[in-house]
This record gives C-alpha cells, structure tokens and sequence, in this order.
C-alpha cells in the first residue's frame, strides 16, 4: 500500500454537486413530479445546463429553464452554495397551485438529499482517512516491530561468539596476570636470593684476598726452608727435606697456586655480577614507570639468559646511543627476554641473532631483534602475537611468549612489527615512544 | 494547504479550530454561525456526534470575493478533541491554512491543554507543516466560569511566544468575533505573502477581514 495515496485525500475537499447526487437517487423524485402531470422535472448545474431531466418536455427542455408563469425552479446548496437548481414546467392542466408545492416538495427532497450526502460522503472520507493513517501506522509499529525483532534474534545470535571472544580475552588477561605474578615471584626469589648470596659471597671474596696473602707467605716460607736446607750440613737431614717436598708435590701445588686463586676470584665475582644482573633485571626494587636504558636492558637480559644461550650462538649487538625512556621497567625486559628466547627456539643450533638499537626519522627507539632462523611463514604472521598461538610442540611452549611481547610493547604506547620470509629469518622490529604511553 | 485555481479564480482556505476535549470549539462554531450575518456564509454542518460530542468534525463555509474576481471560499473546521480520535484530528488538520487553539481555562484543564498544544505541534510536523510558521491564535475560553488560571499568567506564558492570544466565553458568546477576526488577519498576511490578494487581486486586509467578519454593528461587539 503506498503511503502518498493518503497524503492528497482531503477531509472536506470541493465538490461538485454530480458529485453528492446521482441519477438512481434524482430520477424517481422526478419521475414522480412529472407523473403529477408536469410537462418537465429537471435538475440543472449552476450554469442551468440539464442534469437529469424527466416528462414530454425532456427533448426541448432548455425552453423551459427560466422562470415563468408556468416555471418553478427551486435553488440546491451544497454547504451553503448555490450549485443547481431543480426546475419544474406546468402541463396543460397542472394550477399554479400545484406546481408551487411540487416545486416546494421536489426542491426539500433535492436539498435535503444533497445534504445527507454531503455528510454521509464526508464522515466516509475521514473514516477512509482514519482507517488510512491507522493503518499505515500499523505499518510503521510492524516495521519497527520486525526491526527490533531481527536485532534481538541477531543478538542472541551473536551471544555465543561474544561469550566465546570474552572468555578468550579472559584466558589472555588470566595468563598475562599469571605470567607477572610468575616474574614477580621471580623477582622477589631473585632479589631474596641475592641478598643472602651477597653476604657470604662478599666475605668469601674478602677471605679468599686474605688467604692469598697468607699463602704467599707460607710460600716464602718453604722457600726459605728450602733455601736453608739446601746450604746445611747436615745430609740426612737435606735429603729428607727434599722427599717430602716430592711426596708433597710442593712443586706443582706453588706453580698451580696461583692459577687457582685467579680462577677463584674470578669465580666468585662472576657470581656477584649474576646475582646482580638478576636483581636489575627483575627490578624488584622499583615500582610503576620508571626511566630505563634501553641497552642496559638488553645487555641484562642476555646476561640472564646466558646459560641457555648454546656455545655456538653469535649475537651481535649493535647499540646504539639513545635516550632513556619512561616505562615499567619489568616488562620491558620480559618483552626482551620472550623474543631472544624465541629466536633461541627457532634455532637451536648456529643462531645468529643481531640486536640493533638507535632512533627512528621520527625520534622513537628503534629496537630490531633479527634471527636466522627458519622465519615465519607469511600466512601466520598475523596470529602469533594471539594467545596461545604455536607452532612448537606440545610442552615446548604455551603461546604466551610474544602474545606477553606484544602487550608490553603496546602498553608502552610502542608498536612491534615482523619482517620475514619463510626460510629466511625473522626481525622483530620494537617501536617505543621515548615519553613512554601518552 | 491552500487549494488555488487561477483559471477559475478560485481559491478555498481551510481554517481549524483546535484544543482540548470540551474546551469549547463547536459551540464557537455554533456561536459565529449565530452572530454573523447569513450574507456570506453558508450553513453549520454538525458532522455525526456521539453524546453531543463532535467525533468527526463541524464545517462552517465562508464565501467571499476579491476586486479581481477571485472567488474564496473559507472553510472553517473543528476537530475532536478526545484524545482517542487522534486519526480524525490528523486528518482534518491536513492542509489547514491557520488554526486557532481554543483552550479551556479552567485550573484543572490546564495539563490538557499543554497536552493538546503538544498534540498539535506533533500532528501539524506529521501532516508536513511548521507551528512556527502556520497562522496560529489561541483564545483562552470559558472565562466567565469561575476557578480560571488569571489572564495576566496566561499572557505571561503566551506572550513572550508571539502567537496574538485571547480571552472569549463562548458560552456568553463574547471573544469568538475577535478570535476567528484574528485568525483572519494572521492567515490573511501568510496567503497574501504567498498569493499576492492585494497586489494581484486588489484584496486588502481590511476587506478581506471585513467580507468575513460581516456582523451588525450592535449585535456582536
């Protein structure tokens, strides 16, 4: 149904006076005046030209149309105009009398038959109008209906994939908790661990100094016997002195002595340098955004990775100078370590990984982790940074390294990138800006 | 909207009473029916009632001629003020040239009469024409009753608004001249502006009020 076929209908529109009378309703009241004995019964426009006409006088009847001795016309309004007129001719024997009162009764029946049509039409227009409007919003509160319908199905639809998307992003949100709380642990065992390695570490160090002092002197000690014994005059004597020191092996113990306290010390300071780098690295002590060097990061995080890093790795660092940046200090590093540790899983044996740090054109850091591992093929670039996403074997890796890399990055208001090619090596490209997360 | 014909010069302006069931409206017909002359009108048509309350709507004819020829015929309509006969309401108010909001003032009719006014606003956006822009008068009735909202707060309310209100007891019959005289001259300047009657037609303000407004000097006033 077209909505505009309702628009030009209007309640109480001009009408004609065709329009509120017709032929069925007219003729028998004019059949029945001309029945009187009238030469002519007719109903005329405004404009006097015949409607419908009745009588002997029916063919000539616009003789008769004007008032005359033998003429009654009677006007027909239609709401208060004057839109016709019912004419009435005497016969040869109709009085003026008569005539009158035909005219009178025909003239009534004609108006008050145009004016019960009139109202009959009108109240049939604005019922018609009425019906129209209501059913057209019929149309408009179904529509809607439909509408909120087809989204309510929609939705409940949907529901399944969005709880599906929301226990997923649950799962992330859970892991990457876990994975804090895990480096947080770390952390605290780190810095526990260090504090109560430090201590004796430190008196250990400062003995061994002292031991080395006192065994120099036992050194000279034995010498100075030996020199004596050597120049005494007693034979047996020199002789015995010289087998024990034999048996003793006072000879190599001097010339291994020293070998010993190097590699001792040395030891011991590789130690303190260990628990030290794991004490930065964790950042146990600092809370919130910290400023942070860049390169000092990396340097600690390979440092801590050192004993998985295979003899035959070569990792070439390239770092350049750059400013310090404002971020949380621990996951930075944890970003770090999940992309070297990767390159180490993508190759286990002859990695070659190079790390270049420096600016970007537009003043960022620019940190590239670039592997010649396998690479990564082009169609799953896009995905490992999704949680639990791997290609590794079951047990191997859980699919949160980068998926963790990927959000500290971002949660620094940085961006990481992957260039590769499959079979030609991976880059790891870490955009951060040096204001940290705007 | 005006129904224009310049070959047969003639033209037919529909004008609407409107407002709040019982405020009055049929009897204002009823009244300018009684108080002006029969020189220029036609009869009052009472469509069907139910209970003596209008459920379609009352049409009274007006016919008047400019200079030119041009032959107007003024159709003044009311409506159904029963909220329950929106449908008709909408429907009469299609293509009106100027409405007139007969209130009812009466304390306790006052939230009707917000309502009603909101009605029209919504029905006259939904038939496509502008309150803003439509000839519009408000005649507060029932004045001669007592427990009525004072005229120096209705002015207050309505002033500021531009729209020319007035003050009628329809029942006593006085007020209704002055309102449909109104309701003459705002729509008389919204066709002029339109139609050109003065310049054209050689129709004046004046004449044009005065053709419609034809009543004995000591009977009406």
């Amino acid at each position: 149904m077209a909505l505009h076929e309702s628009i030009d209908f209007v309640v109480g529109g001009e009408k004609r006076l065709t329009d509120v009378l017709s032929e069925i309703e007219v003729m028998p009241l004019l059949k029945s005046a001309a029945q009187a004995g009238l030469e002519l019964a007719a109903v005329v426009d405004d404009c006097d030209v015949p409607l419908w006409t009745f009588g002997p006088g029916s063919a000539v009847a616009g003789s008769y149309l004007h008032e005359g001795e033998a003429v009654e016309s009677r006007p027909i309004y239609l709401a208060g105009e004057m839109v016709g007129k019912v004419y009435l001719a005497a016969g040869r024997s109709t009085t003026a009398d008569v005539l009158n009162i035909l005219a009178q009764v025909v003239g009534d029946a004609v108006n008050s038959m145009v004016q019960t049509n009139l109202k009959r039409m009108m109240v049939t227009e604005i019922h018609t109008q009425v019906v129209q409007l209501s059913y057209d919003e019929l149309l408009e509160t179904n529509r809607l209906l439909t509408e909120s319908e087809q989204k309510y199905r929609e939705l409940a639809q949907n529901l399944e994939i969005r709880v599906q998307e929301r226990t997923a992003e649950l799962k992330q949100l859970y892991t990457r908790m876990l994975q804090q709380e895990k480096m947080a642990s770390v952390g605290q065992l780190a810095a526990g661990m260090a504090h109560e390695i430090n201590n004796p570490l430190s008196y250990i160090l400062s003995n061994l100094k002292s031991l080395e002092k006192y065994v120099g002197r036992f050194v000279e000690l034995v010498n100075f016997y030996d020199e004596q014994t050597g120049v005494a005059d007693h034979v047996k004597l020199r002789s015995a002195a010289l087998e024990k020191r034999r048996s003793l092996k006072i000879d190599f113990i001097l010339e291994d002595l020293e070998d010993l306290f190097t590699q001792t010390v040395s030891g011991a300071e590789r130690v303190k340098k260990i628990v030290a780098d794991l004490q930065g690295f964790s950042h146990i002590d600092t809370a919130g955004d910290i400023r942070l060097d860049v390169n000092l990061e990396i340097e600690r995080t390979l440092s801590v990775l050192s004993s998985v890093i295979p003899a035959d790795a070569e990792i070439v660092k390239n770092l350049g100078e750059i400013p310090e940046l404002s971020c949380q200090g621990p996951l930075l590093s944890q970003a770090f370590l999940n992309i070297i540790r990767n390159a180490l899983q993508a190759r286990p044996q002859g990695l070659k990984l190079l790390i270049h740090t420096g600016l970007d054109s537009s003043g960022r850091i620019r940190i590239v982790f670039e592997d010649n591992g396998p690479g990564i093929p082009q169609d799953i670039q896009r995905r490992i940074f999704e949680p639990f996403f791997t290609t590794r074997d079951v047990g191997d890796g859980m699919g949160m390294g980068l998926t963790v890399a990927y959000e500290v990055v971002t949660s620094c208001g940085g961006a990481i990138d992957i260039q590769s090619k499959e079979g030609q090596g991976a880059a790891f490209i870490i955009t951060l800006p040096i204001g940290g997360k705007t | 909207m005006i129904e224009y014909d310049q070959d047969e010069k003639k033209m037919v302006l529909k004008l609407v009473y409107y407002g709040p069931a019982l405020s009055g409206k049929t009897t204002n017909l009823l009244r300018l029916h009684d108080l002006l002359d029969q020189d220029g009108r036609g009869g009052l048509m009472v469509l069907d009632t139910a209970n003596e309350r209008t459920i379609y709507f009352d049409l009274l004819p007006f016919f008047l001629e400019a200079p030119s020829g041009l032959k107007i015929k003024v159709k003044v309509f009311t409506v159904p003020g029963q909220v329950k006969h929106d449908g008709t309401r909408k429907a009469v108010l299609q293509r009106a040239d100027g409405v007139a909001f007969i209130a009812d003032s009466q304390v306790q009719e006052n939230l009707n009469n917000t309502n009603s006014f909101e009605n029209l606003e919504r029905n006259l956006s939904f038939v496509g024409m502008d309150i803003e822009k439509i000839p519009l008068v408000i005649q507060y009735n029932k004045r001669d009753l007592n427990n009525i909202i004072a005229e120096p707060e209705i002015r207050g309310v309505w002033e500021p608004t531009g729209i020319p209100v007035l003050m009628a007891s329809a029942l006593e019959g006085w007020g209704i001249i002055e309102t449909f005289r109104s309701l003459a001259e705002a729509t008389y300047r919204s066709i002029d502006a339109r139609y050109a009657l003065k310049a054209d037609h050689g129709l004046s303000l004046a004449s044009f009020v005065s053709q419609l407004v034809r009543c004995d000097q000591n009977s009406g006033l």
